[in-house]
């Protein structure tokens, strides 16, 4: 830092001319500096979404807990645990460049892609347990409604009157009672109470919310998450019938965004160290490693902030 | 081991290295291989311990879960503690991992603008949280969860299950 910008040196013998030498301005290769420099903007873009997330989270007027969208925070705290892991292995691999043990950092490496190819594993389970409810970011697929109010009842009703499911229905119907289980016969049971009380017209706020109960119940706080029962989105798979989490939109679209984009930041990772592993990690690649490394822990640290947000508040 | 620059700087090719706590002629002095090889195991045992803190401290993100914790009924110092628990854990890995802790002083040049426009930006959104719900237009009233809803959703369920009671009793 305090170097001049360049500086005559002195092994300049009689008729060469002074030889200038370059002075970098920081103690830190150009690699390093751009790399930092990336993460500084980086953290101003994920402190803008964290940002908005919190707004949007206590500002809302009802908040969704985490077992109402179906997030299990056992599954979040293991993909914490995969990042960190991931972690250490990317400062090892370093650490084994650095020695000229380029097998070891090679193998390092590999771990980390590995680690990193698990958590997205681990994420694309997760998205598809919101799917497979309803839960989507975006209004055409999304079947969440957020309070059981007249739009909700005629949309149930809607989706009742399509002729696809009046004919699965009427065949559930025609089934013998021997043929189906416990949790069908009163899925039978429910579904017919369901199909009268939407198809009432004096029907009342408490009839709606008992409709949105039986299709999907809000899981209770207990510690299997589940609460009294499953509704009949679960048992009949095939009847997708819309369903009422208060708040529940606003939530997906945070959640998706959010780890969207970490998830994005992930992917790149992995194209990266995919790319490092073509090549000799000897001490000659240890900056490369570094930095790549330096994203990393960068994209590690996201997600310790995104983790208890999302999954324990 | 400040920077790979400063280790290979025996024809010293830029200026003092600004590293806290270590004079350039101990930087230069330092190259045996008993000595690498010492400040290498040294290193992975501080990455091991550091590793060892981040489990143990996301495992204490737990304890708010736990019949252990004494404010089950004031969410906010669960979530304080969450808080502290998190930036506890980014600053282990800022220090130790992204070798912040070992970097010569520009580190500050790039962090701290970086750190303090995170910190405004989170500052400038603060008054949306309260003026949320004060400029609502008709059609998002009509439309958004309020408390009761959620109430309602919970007799329902508690009405349905004393329903199913009821139904297994006969």
């Amino acid at each position: 830092m305090n170097s001049p910008a360049a500086s005559i040196g002195h092994e300049s013998h009689g008729h060469h001319g002074p030889v200038l030498q370059y002075q970098p301005g920081l103690p830190l290769s150009r690699g390093k500096l751009i790399m930092w420099l990336f993460l500084s903007t980086e953290i101003m873009f994920f402190a803008a979404l964290l940002g908005s997330y919190v707004v949007l989270r206590f500002g809302a007027a009802v908040w969704p807990k985490p077992h109402h969208v179906h997030l299990s925070e056992p599954i979040g705290a293991f993909n914490t645990f995969v990042l960190i892991c991931s972690s250490v292995t990317v400062v090892l691999a370093l650490e084994a460049a650095r020695a000229n043990k380029r097998s070891l950092a090679k193998g390092w490496m590999l771990v980390t892609l590995v680690l990193g190819s698990l958590f997205l594993g681990v994420k694309a389970y997760e998205y598809s347990s919101k799917f497979d409810h309803g839960i989507y970011p975006w209004a055409p697929r999304g079947r969440i409604y957020e309070r059981p109010d007249l739009y909700y009842g005629s949309a149930v009703r809607a989706r009742l009157s399509d002729p696809a499911i009046l004919a699965k229905i009427k065949e559930l119907d025609a089934r013998p009672e021997g043929e189906l289980s416990e949790a069908e016969l009163t899925g039978r049971r429910r579904l017919k109470q369901v199909r009268e009380m939407v198809a009432n017209p004096d029907q009342q706020a408490f009839d709606l919310a008992v409709v949105a109960d039986q299709i999907m119940p809000l899981p209770g706080d207990g510690a299997d998450g589940h609460g009294h029962g499953g509704g009949l989105n679960d048992t009949f798979a095939w009847l997708q019938l819309p369903a009422v989490i208060p708040g529940g939109n606003m939530w997906a679209s945070t959640y998706f965004f959010l780890t969207g984009f970490h998830a994005i930041h992930v992917i790149v990772g992995l194209i990266v160290f995919g790319i490092i592993l073509l090549y000799e990690l000897g001490p000659q690649r240890a900056g490369m490693i570094e930095n790549a490394g330096l994203y990393w822990h960068f994209v590690d640290l996201v997600w310790i902030f995104l983790f208890p947000l999302l999954y324990l508040f | 081991m400040n920077n790979p620059e400063a280790d290979n700087s025996s024809n010293v090719t830029h200026g003092p290295v600004t590293s806290p706590g270590r004079l350039p002629e101990e930087i230069d002095a330092r190259g045996e291989d008993g000595q690498q090889s010492h400040e290498e195991h040294s290193g992975i045992m501080q990455y091991m311990a550091v590793f060892a803190a981040l489990c143990f401290l996301t495992t204490m993100s737990f304890l708010t879960y736990s019949s252990y914790w004494p404010w089950k009924d004031e969410p906010q110092v669960g979530w304080a503690f969450m808080m502290a628990v998190s930036c506890t854990k980014a600053l282990l890995v800022v220090l130790f991992f992204m070798h912040v802790l070992q970097e010569a002083n520009w580190k500050y040049v790039l962090t701290i603008p970086a750190a303090m426009m995170a910190i405004f930006l989170a500052i400038m959104l603060i008054p949306d949280i309260g003026l949320r719900n004060r400029m609502v237009s008709q059609e998002r009233a009509l439309h958004m969860a309020r408390n009761s809803d959620v109430l309602l959703l919970e007799k329902a369920a508690s009405s349905d299950s004393s329903d199913e009671v009821g139904k297994h009793e006969h």
